[in-house]
């Protein structure tokens, strides 16, 4: 299978679909996204990039039971699928092996505190 | 709650657009969020916020729709279809393709290159501002018969200007051609010889025509006598890459110029050809005669005078106020001129005024263009109704599976239109590939840049359309037609497709068409070998021409003379003032005979030449002796023709009388008579011819050389003559070349009409290959039947020829009349023309037959070889 990458935006929704508790859905992700990196988002936006990453094997979907509040429709509920997993692993282990590249004191030399 | 809704339009919009397998939890989640905001935030900012967040749907993500396990069908699928069935038909059809292609990309070649050659003349000199009010003064003069001359005498364009406000600008140009310019750049001299010439201009010229200047100033450019300004191109010549302003340059060794300005280079499509501007008021050092206010006398071929008349000023009116002038500065001729205004958009087209080419020409190439584009139509059809029966279980299958008489019709349309698309870009190839001949034949420069040009890109699509439908309508009507029950038995036949008397007319005036033409291809190339191959009465064989250089006194051409006869090759030498036939440096002027009170009413040709003239050009003496050497003592030898207009009886007579030319300054006496020679065109009688000696008129030598060793001589006489003449440009011609130039016209024509022929018999051609191959099929059982019943097969082959040859005998009944009418119109321009024989429409008749029994040959005898068994068990 030819290998999918994360967008930067991509990662942190589904990153979100993985750290919600309760079942995820449109809203709930909106939600969770714009409160974590406290950034104004449509919510075009993130339906566009859930069923992108569903398209790419990241997400599964499934849909739930009528509902009384939405005028009867149901709710699209994802859920990481192995792939999703996967390439989120993948993300992780690039990035601390990078940061375990920095050369120690290198972030002191530019004003930082590390 | 009930009131707590989105907006209506919004939902709507979000359902119009979003797919449908994604509609329903993006609705949801939407809802869900405007119900909380409606709560938190108040209904109206729910309300904007959801419209804000429906318009951020409105994307293509969102409006991709999710493939189709089973396709709907959509309005491209059987467009697809019809495309790919034709593709497959016109390759298994190799031939016919070929055929229907070829045909087409021919008559369209011609089509685009007429259409290109039209669309440029007819942009001539259209770029002006205010071109409707630019005229140009000409002169009609009334004698015998009216000539007509697009020049004024020089003065009247200042008079006019001073004396009425009818013109807003008036400018005169006084243009000389073939000059000789020098640059003196350190101490090198370079020269350059400038066929179009150096043009006097006033200031004005360049208010009244759109020609923008680069660099200088353009009141008062041309306001100082010597200045001068050049087009970029011209200036790159004469001064290469440096700046040319302020830089000079002397013409014909006599005026210096010094570059005021750069002109853009002329457009293309104007009838101003010189690209050297110089002031007007240097005229006088140049050409005295010409600049002076009272040349009332006669009319000069270079000066011209254009007008810009005020709005509101027609030039009817101004036309009236004209023959004043002639009373009042030309009381003692008799009222010969007339001036008249010829408009801007006139001057390309009118040949009177040596136009370019006139419209009338123009209709009749649009219309063999557009008669070509016909015939290859014609021919298309006739090939594909000839194919239609193939395709009738095709069309039976469709028609059961419900397709609708417009399907089938649209189907064949979008056929034709893949070949006439396929056509359309040969011809394109085509003609850019044959464009530069096209340029060359016509002396035109049509640039190959289609993209910049909208007409162009408008004219290709139309002409695809048009074609498709013209060509597949007839056709597609027929395939449309077929009924599916007889198509699905095969009881079609060719009867129920009809039409065969329709095509039957059309390969008949294809015929009478290229029969036409063909005779008058004979006629012309006739009448071209009558014009240059009889005898014209002098030799004209192995003569070189070589100007006399414009320095040159009777010392100068006497040397030059002497050194050319040493030259091994050179077997005579002449000086003279042009050839015995020649289209320049002809003086003609009215003769006073014998003393008689009047001027005769003719006009004698008077050529100047030394006493080998004569015998050089073979000129036979009928009476009297040749001139004696001499530079001053004036004797005159006339021809025949003279003594005929003098109404004498005897040629001889005229010996030993007098005679005065040019208004006596010119007195003489007449020593000998010398045989009528051909002293012009074919096109134009023989005149009244007079030769004397008079050095101040020499402007060429004429030298006969040995043919056998032409290069070598030729070398010679140059390096002898740029020896002499160091300053000037060596340049020389053969008068037999001289001579053919004088049918420049009808050589093109010749080549036109060849063409043309050629294009309209292939056509004709393939036509014809397709009504036989038609009759081929129709006739398959009627010849099986006739070849068991025991025909031979010369007896079989007689039911084709006798087909062709009644069409081919209406055709040739149709165009014999009109070619002769043509023709005998056409040989009206010639005084001395060859006869319209019976032979010319023999041999046509006879060419038309043979070529179309070779196209038909192959079908028939492959159609009479048939297995007859073959052709009579399909039942």
């Amino acid at each position: 299978m030819r290998r999918s990458f994360l967008g930067e935006f991509e990662e942190i929704v589904l990153l979100v679909v993985a750290a919600c508790p309760a079942e995820a859905y449109g809203v709930t992700i909106w939600e969770d996204v714009q409160q974590q990196t406290g950034r104004t988002i449509t919510m075009s936006a993130v339906h566009a990039t859930l069923y992108r990453l569903e398209e790419k094997g990241f997400l599964s979907s499934l849909m739930g039971g009528a509902t009384a509040e939405r005028g009867g429709r149901r709710k699209r509920f994802f859920a990481l699928t192995n792939a999703g997993v996967q390439a989120l692993n993948d993300i992780q282990e690039v990035r601390s092996r990078l940061w375990q590249a920095i050369p120690p004191g290198k972030f002191q030399l530019i004003g930082f505190k590390n | 709650m009930k009131h707590l809704t989105p907006p209506r339009w919004a939902d709507w919009l979000l359902e119009r657009f979003v797919a449908p397998h994604l509609l329903e939890d993006v609705q949801g989640d939407l809802h869900e969020v405007f119900y909380k905001q409606a709560e938190d935030a108040g209904l109206a900012n729910a309300r904007r916020s959801f419209v804000w967040a429906v318009l951020n749907y409105l994307n293509p993500f969102f409006l991709k729709r999710k493939p189709e396990a089973y396709s709907k069908p959509t309005n491209t699928t059987m467009i697809r279809n019809y495309f790919k069935i034709a593709f497959r038909n016109l390759v298994r059809n190799k031939t016919y393709t070929a055929i229907n292609v070829s045909g087409l990309a021919l008559g369209m070649t011609c089509g685009i290159l007429i259409f290109m050659l039209v669309k440029y003349h007819l942009s001539f000199d259209t770029f002006h501002t205010n071109s409707d009010r630019i005229y140009r003064f000409v002169t009609e003069q009334h004698r015998e018969t009216i000539s007509y001359r697009a020049n004024v005498p020089s003065p009247l364009g200042k008079v006019f200007r001073n004396d009425y406000t009818f013109g807003e600008k008036v400018a005169r140009i006084a243009t000389a051609e073939d000059v000789v310019l020098t640059v003196k750049e350190g101490s090198e001299i370079r020269k350059f010889k400038e066929s179009e010439g150096v043009a006097f201009t006033e200031p004005e010229f360049f208010d009244i025509f759109n020609y923008p200047l680069l660099k200088g100033d353009r009141e008062t450019a041309l306001l100082d006598p010597n200045t001068a300004i050049l087009t970029e191109k011209m200036a790159r010549k004469l001064f290469g890459a440096a700046d040319p302003m302020n830089k000079l340059f002397r013409l014909d060794n006599k005026v210096d110029f010094r570059v005021t300005g750069v002109l853009k280079d002329l457009p293309i499509t104007t009838d101003r050809k010189s690209e050297i501007y110089v002031s007007y008021n240097t005229l006088k050092q140049y050409n005295d005669w010409l600049a002076s206010d009272d040349a009332w006398g006669g009319i000069n071929s270079a000066m011209q005078c254009f007008v810009r008349l005020r709005p509101g000023v027609s030039p009817d009116e101004v036309e009236k106020f004209l023959p004043a002038y002639v009373k009042k500065y030309r009381p003692t001729n008799k009222n010969v001129h007339h001036y008249k205004l010829q408009p801007l958009a006139d001057i390309h087209f009118n040949a009177r005024y040596g136009g370019v080419i006139t419209k009338t020409n123009l209709w009749v190439l649009g219309c063999i263009g557009l008669f070509l584009i016909i015939t290859a139509c014609v021919n298309f059809i006739n090939l594909a109704t000839a194919q239609a029966l193939k395709r009738s279980k095709e069309v039976g299958v469709r028609k059961v599976l419900g397709s609708f008489r417009g399907q089938l019709f649209w189907q064949f349309i979008s056929e034709t239109g893949l070949i006439t698309t396929v056509a359309v870009g040969l011809a394109c190839i085509a003609s850019a590939l044959l464009l530069p001949f096209i340029n060359d034949w016509f002396k035109v420069q049509i640039a190959v840049n289609p993209l910049a040009d909208w007409q162009f890109m408008l004219f290709l699509p139309l002409l695809t359309l048009v074609v498709t439908f013209f060509a597949g309508s007839y056709p597609g009507l027929i395939l449309a037609d077929f009924q599916p029950v007889m198509a699905l038995k095969g009881k079609l036949s060719q009867q129920n497709i009809g039409g065969f008397n329709t095509r039957r007319t059309l390969i008949v005036g294809q015929f009478a068409i290229s029969q036409v033409l063909i005779m008058g291809m004979i006629v012309i190339t006739n009448q071209m070998r009558f014009s240059t191959q009889s005898d014209l009465g002098f030799n004209k064989d192995a003569v070189v021409m070589l100007p006399v250089a414009t320095e040159s006194n009777v010392l100068t051409m006497k040397t030059l003379k002497s050194q050319f006869s040493q030259i091994p090759g050179v077997q005579t030498v002449s000086v003279c003032q042009s050839a015995p036939a020649s289209n320049y440096n002809v003086w003609n002027t009215s003769p006073n005979y014998d003393n008689r009170a009047e001027d005769e009413a003719f006009s004698v040709s008077v050529k100047a030449a030394d006493e080998q003239y004569i015998p050089m050009f073979g000129l036979k003496i009928v009476a009297g002796r040749n001139l004696f050497p001499s530079d001053t003592a004036k004797e005159f030898i006339v021809n025949e023709m003279f003594a005929r207009k003098l109404g004498l009886k005897a040629s001889d007579e005229v010996i030993g009388k007098a005679l005065s030319l040019n208004d006596g300054n010119t007195k003489g006496t007449i020593v000998g008579v010398i045989a009528d020679f051909h002293d012009r065109s074919f096109h134009e009688d023989i005149n009244a011819i007079c030769i004397t000696t008079a050095p101040d008129l020499y402007a060429s030598y004429a030298l006969k050389i040995n043919s056998a060793t032409v290069q070598p001589t030729l070398a010679a006489l140059e390096k002898t003559w740029s020896d002499r003449h160091p300053d000037q440009v060596y340049d020389y011609q053969f008068l037999d070349e001289h001579i053919a130039n004088f049918y420049a016209t009808e050589d093109l024509m010749l080549k036109l009409i060849q063409t043309f022929a050629a294009i309209a018999i292939f056509i004709g051609c393939l036509g014809l290959y397709g009504l036989v191959s038609f009759m081929a099929a129709q006739k398959t059982k009627e010849i099986g039947i006739r070849k068991v019943l025991g025909s031979s097969m010369g007896q079989i082959l007689w039911i084709f020829a006798k087909e062709f040859s009644r069409l081919i005998l209406i055709a040739f009944v149709v165009a014999a009349p009109v070619a002769y009418y043509a023709m005998n119109a056409w040989l009206k321009n010639f005084i001395f023309r060859v006869d319209l024989g019976v032979g010319i429409f023999i041999s046509a008749i006879v060419g038309t037959f043979l070529i179309a029994f070779i196209t038909v040959g192959f079908q028939s005898i492959k159609a009479a070889l048939m297995n007859p068994v073959k052709a009579l068990r399909s039942e």
